[in-house]
């Protein structure tokens, strides 16, 4: 079956690796001191201050990394895995937007609200994929070679 | 919608891997259509069809309440 652009297989280790290399990176900054960009309300008058490369090095390496984990190719990727993809950005973006509108109502605190939206419905599109792939798995492995 | 496939795969022998790789999808999609949870779309129902070597109306069959 012919897909739209999806990364390759490999693109999930190294947005795994993207995902974990921003833990370390973020302890040391906030250790020394930094605090995320979003929270500095100058930062965006000065881009290449050290507060705003912190914020590109953990924020954006995350993003990025949950970005690849999510978009890359399965090995075998056909149509029924296509329609789990479907199935779980359907899922993603009920559960970022139901977040979004209870937050803009009951927290107003819309600079947090941009930093959450950056990573939740990818986070939530990678746990409901895998969860279905797994349960798709796990019945196929009980009667494999029948 | 039923279907016979795995009766099919029985008469030709061949395993869901085996059925799996000749249409290019995986064997848990074979696995969760012959299970009847996925219904495969026209081009992989006509693609199994083929393997078999029968009519699609051979290996999917409608049922009362489609």
């Amino acid at each position: 079956m012919k897909s739209g652009f999806l990364f390759p297989y490999w693109f999930r280790f190294l947005g795994w690796g993207c995902v974990i290399a921003h833990v370390p990176l973020s302890v040391i900054g906030r250790s020394q001191g930094m605090t995320n960009a979003l929270d500095q309300p100058t930062a965006a008058q000065n881009l290449f201050n050290s507060e705003h490369l912190f914020f590109i090095a953990t924020a954006l390496l995350m993003t990025l990394g949950l970005f690849f984990v999510a978009f890359a190719r399965e090995k075998i990727e056909d149509e029924q895995i296509w329609q789990l993809r479907l199935n779980s950005l359907r899922w993603a973006i009920y559960i970022n937007y139901s977040i979004l509108l209870v937050s803009l109502v009951a927290i107003g605190d819309t600079v947090h609200i941009l930093e959450l939206n950056l990573w939740v419905p990818l986070l939530f599109f990678i746990i409901r994929f895998r969860w279905l792939i797994y349960r798709l798995n796990r019945p196929a492995n009980e009667t494999a070679g029948l | 919608m039923k279907n016979t496939i795995r009766i099919e795969r029985a008469i030709k022998n061949i395993t869901q891997a085996e059925l799996a790789a000749a249409v290019n999808v995986s064997r848990q999609t074979i696995n969760t259509i012959e299970s009847n949870k996925y219904v495969p779309s026209t081009i992989l129902a006509l693609k199994i069809a083929r393997v078999f070597g029968k009519p699609l109306e051979e290996i999917f069959i409608l049922e009362d309440g489609d």
